[in-house]
């Protein structure tokens, strides 16, 4: 883990400089508050606790030294910031192995929002309903209904609230939009296809997973240097669940029930199967490494000019166009899924983070925490992040005019907030995936060949998982004894 | 000599606190006590946790007390076609690597045998030996760089010669031996290292001897070499399969385990299912039973050492 | 031996050594590379080698804290390993206390445990006692792991150490305490500086342990590197092969130092000689 104090950097001072005197100007009534602030005076230091390389987590922190500004100037107090970082692969059991000591190793903690469950259950994390109902300003208004179940609500249909939305996620489909533009394509395609080529943001908006398929295949040219798409495919973490979680359930499939924990013949099933293998069978069209990529080597790929396009998350947007590709990359949905009428469906997987708060601060360091929140959200904060490429969640600051055209992925992100959600807010979310990850690569991989066993295999042990745990109500079926990958 | 020793403290004197340390009876423990105290702090009791706990049900992020379990958890290992899968697997992996390591090792040792007067020898030794020393997370990552089938040299060189370019990591068919591969890259320079040190132990008139009765290349290895290194080599072997059996940042830095679960050895599921999963009694349980196995490893280790301590005491007795 | 056909052999051995070494050496030369020239497809072999990874590393406070953190760590441990341990391997060889082999075989069989099995209950305790993120406690905890190996070694070296040298010295009227350190030790210092070398070797190198009982504040750098790989997107290979370059170098210069040592450390203790 590296761990950096964070300085002033030139660009973070210019900044806390314009938003010094943005609250120079507001802020007359907090001086009277500055003064019977009980941390004035003191100096804390807070320790965050972030996901490595992941742009937005460092983001929250490159824009902290604004905050220390602020609480100087409002509430009297000196904070500094050290932030440490794990992979996501690595996080949460660097969270967990820490908090389960009691420990305020991290006083906040950027968590994937899956975790919240994991994290609220064994009451590592505070409880936020109470914090937000003191301090009304945190009672954000989001951009739609998805940021608050994903980020905030644990157990799934309740309105108990443990995370604050840190980066909002969604998945989008990167395009090379020089190559995609070059003369004689449009017209090679439509000969060869007998359709128009997609061209413009509606077109993609339009564009079904067939003629998506078409797509890639049309510019997959391995003689050229470059292939026609990119995927995520790694047994790290969560990399092959997501893309065929979102197939899965665009294509009316789910992958569990909720109320009852049940997976077992939910998602297992043969439209599921289905999905799976479409999924895998895209990687004809992908480099030979493709079965490796994580969300890292994914942008590796896509930066160094290696894919024509390629499904990733928006929040890494930064790091998939970097100058070489200013301007020769534009960011779509991606594609839909046909229902039985014929209109489109998309129900991606959301990503993204929320900030958690651990629950075993002493007074003061949870105080700046809470304040460290209401700065977060504050409006012009929230620009700010956005500024920097980072996605915001707040329907204030999506809904401005200037929003889309902010970052090329931001039209894209602000559409897929509609049309994703998120899956298993449980504590036994690591396990369940493990075993996930375990079975989906293993077919992707050729280690088996029938996709229907790889997610008989996965439902029947994440069954288990649950049944042992108490969530579900059902034991495996007699069809799970002696299953085998 | 040892009555001289009890004759040279004086008796009937009233001892000091120091004397009393420096007796034979006592001196023994007293030199044990800092061991003991860190055996029994940083050994006994977390093992005894350890097997209170594999009898509970436990998840470290459920937020619930322990539950007694009884033998749920090694009953749910035993049926687990997964750590069955992992355990044949674990022990290909040691089968394989220390089989190769061995054979490749001997022969290389046999190469470097006549390599008194190799001009930089000490340099060239040093280079051999590196992989060994090379922290087991840095050589893991960057071996998965090496063998990336677009970025990794290993591809470029494949691509040079004509060959297709092979998907090392991520080929279910292939990454199994990948992962063996870099394993064997980094642990032959320890059978050379034993291969030289059995060959050291052959007397040389042996040697000579052999020279005169004209023995075939073969004869000589088996008989004379074989015959006075195979303590020698034994140890090797043993140490290396310990070390192999308990791989686990190496192949967990290149491929987490997979694709699927191919390179999934059984000290990475534990490292999962405990530091990933936080199920904490399942794990416990099953690292009972490594420990287990540990000590089956540790016991036949012992055995052979004893047997070449008695064999050479044999061969002193007879030298006299 | 013709004088070509010695050339040739010699040849031939550098070669093999040059064959392992090779990884290592292309670890060090991506050092020098800019991120793009690592990624280059076909390799770059000519190129204007840049130290700017180097600048970036070593002014990093957090990669430097951990580089002190992993010299902290593994010297004290070794040390402190090799003190208790010299004591332990005097009595055993010396007295044979009841229960010696026992003790032996417990000792060597925590060393044999996989590292996940090892490091679980040590969790689970350090949870209970809260003892994570320690110096102290995780130094303590590389000591025990390496006093195993440390009594292995040295009980051998002063088993060959004849039992007549401290009977003269006790003889003419000396403590203990000085028979140890000025008639043992110094017979011993091989086995000494054997179990030191490779504890220190040991402990430079894991991984695990710190991973899992330490914490941000006793982060080493087998951690920072396995914790630091991504950043700004992709896996940050410029930071990996320059920190391992600077991280290998110890190891390496112990090699070529101490290569007497090497078979003696590596095999328990339990075979010695010169190769």
């Amino acid at each position: 883990m590296r761990k950096e104090i964070i300085t002033l950097n030139r660009r973070g001072l210019l900044k806390g400089a314009s938003a010094l005197g943005a609250t120079a100007a507001l802020s007359m009534p907090h001086i009277a508050r500055a003064q019977d602030n009980p941390l004035r005076g003191k100096s804390i230091h807070m320790s965050i606790l972030g996901i490595a390389g992941w742009v937005p987590s460092r983001l929250g922190v490159d824009l902290a030294p604004d905050f220390a500004k602020m609480a100087k100037d409002k509430y009297g107090y000196d904070v500094t910031f050290s932030y440490a970082e794990a992979p996501f692969s690595q996080l949460f059991q660097k969270a967990a192995t820490s908090l389960a000591t009691r420990s305020q190793e991290y006083n906040i903690i950027i968590s994937d929002s899956q975790w919240l469950g994991a994290l609220a259950q064994p009451k590592w994390i505070l409880p936020l309903d109470p914090v937000i109902k003191k301090n009304p300003a945190l009672d954000v208004e989001w951009y739609a209904p998805v940021v608050e179940a994903a980020y905030q609500i644990y157990p799934d249909g309740t309105k108990k609230r443990w995370g604050f939305p840190q980066e909002g996620d969604t998945m989008g489909l990167y395009i090379r939009k020089d190559l995609l533009e070059a003369p004689g394509e449009a017209a090679a395609f439509q000969q060869k296809y007998g359709r128009k080529l997609p061209m413009t943001w509606e077109d993609f908006e339009q564009l079904s997973f067939d003629d998506f398929v078409k797509l890639i295949a049309f510019f997959n040219r391995p003689e050229k240097g470059y292939n026609g798409f990119g995927g995520q495919y790694s047994r790290e973490y969560d990399f092959i669940s997501c893309p065929s979680m979102s197939v899965m359930r665009s294509t009316g499939g789910d992958v569990w029930d909720p109320s009852t924990g049940q997976i077992e013949g939910i998602f297992n099933s043969s439209s599921n199967a289905k999905a799976l293998k479409s999924w895998v069978d895209l990687l004809k069209y992908q480099p030979p490494s493709a079965i490796n990529y994580g969300i890292g080597e994914l942008i590796d790929a896509f930066a160094q000019g290696k894919v024509f396009s390629a499904m990733q998350w928006c929040a890494v947007g930064p790091a998939m166009i970097p100058d070489a590709l200013k301007d020769k990359v534009m960011v779509v949905p991606p594609p839909g899924f046909p229902d039985k009428s014929g209109k489109l469906v998309r129900n991606y997987i959301i990503g993204g983070q929320p900030w958690v708060i651990n629950a075993f601060n002493d007074p003061d360091h949870m105080q700046v925490a809470i304040d460290f929140m209401e700065w977060w959200y504050q409006p012009e904060t929230s620009l700010s992040y956005a500024q920097h490429g980072g996605n915001p969640c707040d329907k204030a600051t999506l809904s401005r005019p200037d929003f889309d055209a902010m970052h090329p992925w931001y039209r894209t992100y602000k559409y897929m907030l509609n049309y994703s959600s998120d899956f298993w807010h449980d504590p036994a979310y690591a396990e369940m995936l493990s075993t996930q990850q375990e079975a989906m690569t293993a077919y992707a991989t050729g280690q088996i060949k029938d996709p229907q066993h790889a997610l008989d295999y996965a439902a029947c042990r994440q069954q288990k998982i649950l049944f042992d745990e108490g969530v579900a109500t059902k034991q495996p079926s007699g069809a799970c004894t002696g299953m085998r990958l | 000599m040892r009555l001289a020793s009890k004759a040279s403290s004086p008796p009937r004197r009233r001892q000091s606190f120091t004397e009393f340390l420096g007796r034979r009876e006592v001196m023994p423990f007293l030199l044990l006590v800092p061991v003991l105290i860190f055996f029994i702090i940083w050994n006994t009791i977390p093992t005894l946790w350890l097997l209170g706990l594999s009898f509970y049900r436990f998840s470290l992020t459920s937020g619930r007390p322990p539950i007694f379990a009884g033998f749920y958890n090694f009953d749910s290992i035993l049926n687990d076609s997964a750590v069955w899968l992992g355990l044949s697997r674990t022990f290909l992996f040691v089968i394989l690597a220390v089989g190769i390591e061995t054979v490749l090792g001997l022969l290389l040792g046999l190469l470097f045998w006549g390599s008194q007067k190799l001009p930089g020898r000490r340099v060239a030794l040093t280079l051999l030996f590196t992989p060994m020393v090379l922290t087991p997370v840095a050589s893991g990552t960057f071996w998965r760089l090496i063998y990336d089938p677009t970025f990794g040299i290993l591809g470029s060189i494949f691509r040079g010669l004509g060959l297709p370019s092979l998907n090392f990591l991520g080929d279910a068919h292939l990454a199994f031996g990948a992962v063996l591969l870099v394993d064997i890259w980094m642990w032959t320079p320890f059978m050379v290292l034993m291969t030289l040190a059995a060959l050291a132990s052959v007397p040389k008139a042996e040697l000579e001897a052999a020279e005169i009765d004209q023995l075939s290349w073969w004869q000589r290895l088996r008989l004379v070499i074989l015959y006075h290194g195979k303590f020698i080599l034994m140890l090797g072997i043993l140490l290396r399969t310990i070390d192999a059996f308990k791989t686990m940042d190496l192949i967990y830095d290149m491929t987490f385990g997979g694709p699927g679960s191919t390179t999934e050895v059984i000290a990475i599921t534990l490292y999962r299912r405990a530091f990933e999963d936080f199920t904490m009694g399942w794990s416990s349980a099953l690292a009972v039973i490594l420990l287990l196995i540990s000590i089956a490893f540790t016991a036949t280790f012992i055995f052979v050492l004893h047997s070449r301590d008695r064999k050479q005491a044999s061969l002193a007795e007879e030298g006299a | 031996m013709t004088t070509w056909r010695r050339h040739l052999y010699h040849l031939l051995l550098w070669l093999i050594a040059l064959v392992f070494f090779a990884p290592v050496a292309w670890i060090i030369l991506s050092s020098f590379k800019t991120a793009n020239q690592i990624l280059a497809v076909p390799p770059v072999w000519i190129f204007r080698p840049t130290l700017a990874n180097y600048v970036r590393v070593l002014s990093d406070p957090g990669m430097v804290h951990s580089f002190i953190n992993s010299i902290v760590l593994s010297v004290t441990s070794v040390l402190i390993a090799v003190a208790v341990a010299f004591l332990a391997a005097f009595s055993f060889s010396r007295f044979k206390p009841p229960g010696t082999n026992f003790l032996m075989f417990l000792l060597l069989s925590i060393r044999m445990l996989p590292g996940s099995a090892a490091i679980l209950p040590v969790y689970l305790m350090y949870v209970g006692f809260g003892w994570k993120d320690s110096y102290w406690a995780l130094i303590l905890f590389y000591a025990m792991f390496s006093i195993p190996f440390s009594v292995w070694i040295l009980k051998g070296f002063i088993d060959g150490v004849s039992p007549r040298f401290d009977e003269t010295g006790r003889v003419n009227g000396a403590s203990w305490l000085s028979i140890i350190a000025k008639l043992i030790f110094p017979q011993v210092l091989p086995g000494v500086i054997a179990a030191l070398i490779f504890n220190f070797i040991f402990v430079w190198n894991e991984f695990l342990f710190d991973y899992i009982i330490g914490g941000p504040h006793t982060t080493n750098v087998p951690t920072a590197l396995s914790t630091g790989l991504y950043s700004g997107g992709g896996v940050d290979w410029t930071f990996v092969s320059c920190v391992t370059t600077l991280y290998i170098l110890p190891p390496i210069v112990i090699v070529y130092v101490f290569q007497r040592y090497l078979l003696v450390g590596m095999t328990f203790g339990t075979v010695r000689g010169e190769v």
